[in-house]
């Protein structure tokens, strides 16, 4: 029954675009070769070895290449076991030009607080999270995110630790209120097949098997105004959006352009971005007016558009074809 | 010249009380004073204000006597109590509407709000001493009625945000991309159509195998059978016209 329900869901696209036209449902792009993720085999000065689904791969390193561990940090300080995601220098796959190992992100609504540590839910589809506040991000933390308390927004980039995640940056400032007393959104009167906004990203395998599950390098996004009659489900807890975003259903593709570097790319929606319908937060990244999260991009698809995870997010615009 | 000027306060007053409880059904959504109440309680606060409201409506036009009294003095302590909460609510929060007529009243509460609801309160207080119903004031009605009540009806317009937002409303409702749609609501569509005629001796089953959303388009999958062969049909309906375009198509398995 489930792989009837794939199936169908797979073919939503072909017919969308046999009854609407091909502009209402174009091909979704391909992973880039320049972005890899995979576990770390080897690391040395000049090589780096990585476990993929594809096989194993080495790539080389070289004086200009970045390296992150919940900060900017030595080639040296990563381990092999560790989940990385590398960003090659385009047309030179071989030559990494950014690593990042362990990244994780907790992004929702806090359910629980003890001490340092937040549960938090990060949507109807998706096991909620456990973030930990070292010490020494706390201030930071307390002064993006001035109530932790259960019922208010919580989201911030780190590293994984276990089951885990070890909140180092925050990636929103926290509204003053609790979800539930969000102010009514104004009812949408003008719409536009393009709509303007932020896009975040979220790992839908969670850092796990990374050596094995090509849904580690699932290009596609979570879409925060998944139609709520049919796959969003009766547990479906997205709000409305604050951007005027049309309703769509899995399998649905749409153009996503990342503002600040001009690259895009055609995605599916793959997920419901529950989580991000909560936050109409604006990006800091570079400077656009537009707020409220349009997509939530899988983690290899918010690198390959250009953005830099420990940022948490890009300025985007968003366009859904044969409305 | 009193006496006329009371029973149009019991019109006025009917019509505002039926009107905040139809409102207060249709968006049953935590607006205006239900906010001050915990999470939990705020829904059902919501329609038990929306059946008080229909339930005194209903006694001011119809009761007499006794019962009149009773329900004109429920009808001034809700609007006495009303404009006390709205100034409360004002103060704990500038930006939230009063929601008296449900999720029209988003305009933030001022004075207009704040002065309609004490001329609601004052209006109720006014009835008191009216010994008949406000059916029977209609059935008398004379043109001093008609008068009086149009001045009035015009001040509480000036007085009411709302009308705008209902304007607005009505001349641009919500892009059909952004309607939400019961899928009970689709399928009844899909059934009035010519397409689902033309192609239902086709289907296998009247349940579709598979639905979804496309913007402007509701989608449906059947699946189709005509002897040994096996295919889908396919609809797509259009969201938010009256009578919406529906087209269909005949989809052959992908070949093994």
């Amino acid at each position: 029954m489930a792989a009837d329900r794939t199936g169908y869901i797979h073919d939503r696209r072909r017919l969308t675009a046999a009854l609407l036209g091909p502009e209402a449902a174009p091909d979704p792009h391909p992973a880039p070769a320049h972005v890899v993720r995979g576990t770390l085999t080897d690391i040395s000065p000049h090589m780096l070895g990585l476990a993929t689904p594809e096989g194993e791969r080495r790539f080389i390193l070289t004086p200009q290449t970045t390296f992150w561990y919940g900060g900017e940090c030595a080639p040296r300080e990563l381990r092999p076991g560790q989940d990385v995601l590398l960003r090659c220098t385009p047309g030179a796959e071989l030559v990494v030009e950014r690593v990042w190992a362990d990244l994780a992100r907790a992004t929702g609504v806090i359910t629980a607080v003890d001490g340092d540590t937040v549960t938090v839910a990060t949507g109807h589809d998706r096991a909620p999270v456990t973030a930990v506040i070292p010490y020494r991000a706390s201030g930071r933390m307390r002064v993006r995110h001035p109530r932790l308390e259960p019922g208010y927004l919580f989201d911030a980039v780190g590293v994984r630790d276990g089951d885990t995640v070890r909140a180092l940056i925050p990636a929103t400032t926290q509204p003053p209120y609790p979800v539930v007393e969000t102010p009514r959104r104004p009812p949408q009167h003008r719409s536009s097949a393009q709509v303007a906004g932020i896009a975040s990203w979220y790992d839908p395998v969670r850092g796990q098997d990374t050596d094995t599950d090509p849904d580690g390098m699932l290009m596609g996004v979570a879409y925060p105004a998944l139609d709520r009659t049919g796959d969003c489900g009766p547990a479906c807890d997205r709000a409305t959006p604050c951007a005027p975003l049309p309703l769509l259903s899995l399998g649905a593709t749409v153009r996503v352009v990342n503002e600040c570097t001009r690259v895009f790319a055609v995605l599916p929606v793959v997920a419901c971005g529950a989580a991000a319908s909560h936050f109409c937060d604006r990006c800091t990244v570079c400077d656009a007016p537009a707020s409220g999260r349009i997509a939530e991009l899988t983690l290899a698809a918010f690198v390959a558009l250009g953005g830099q995870p420990e940022s948490g997010c890009w300025s985007a615009t968003l366009t859904v074809g044969g409305l | 010249m009193s006496e006329t000027l009371q029973d149009v306060q019991l019109w006025i007053l009917t019509a505002v009380l039926l009107l905040g409880a139809g409102t207060k059904a249709v968006d049953r959504t935590a607006q205006g004073p239900a906010v001050l109440l915990p999470v939990p309680l705020r829904r059902p606060f919501t329609v038990a204000h929306a059946a008080v409201e229909a339930g005194l409506a209903a006694g001011l036009l119809f009761c007499s006597g006794g019962a009149a009294y009773a329900v004109r003095g429920a009808t001034a302590v809700l609007f006495a109590v009303g404009l006390v909460a709205l100034v409360r609510l004002r103060q704990r929060d500038p930006e939230m509407g009063c929601g008296c007529f449900g999720g029209l009243s988003t305009e933030p509460i001022g004075w207009r709000a704040l002065t309609r609801s004490g001329l609601f309160l004052a209006a109720a207080v006014a009835t008191f001493g009216l010994p008949h119903s406000g059916w029977a004031a209609l059935v008398h009605a004379t043109p001093w009625h008609g008068v009086l009540c149009a001045a009035e009806v015009a001040v509480v317009a000036v007085l009411s945000p709302e009308l705008r937002e209902a304007v607005v409303r009505l001349r641009s409702p919500v892009p059909c991309e952004l309607r939400e749609v019961s899928r009970k609501q689709m399928v009844r569509r899909l059934h009035a159509s010519r397409e689902w005629h033309k192609q239902r001796p086709l289907l296998a089953s009247p349940e579709p195998v598979d639905t979804w959303r496309h913007g402007c388009w509701w989608f449906a999958r059947f699946a189709g059978q005509e002897g040994d062969r096996e295919f889908s049909v396919v609809f797509a309906v259009e969201v938010g016209r009256r009578r919406p375009d529906v087209r269909s198509l005949v989809v052959e398995p992908p070949a093994e």
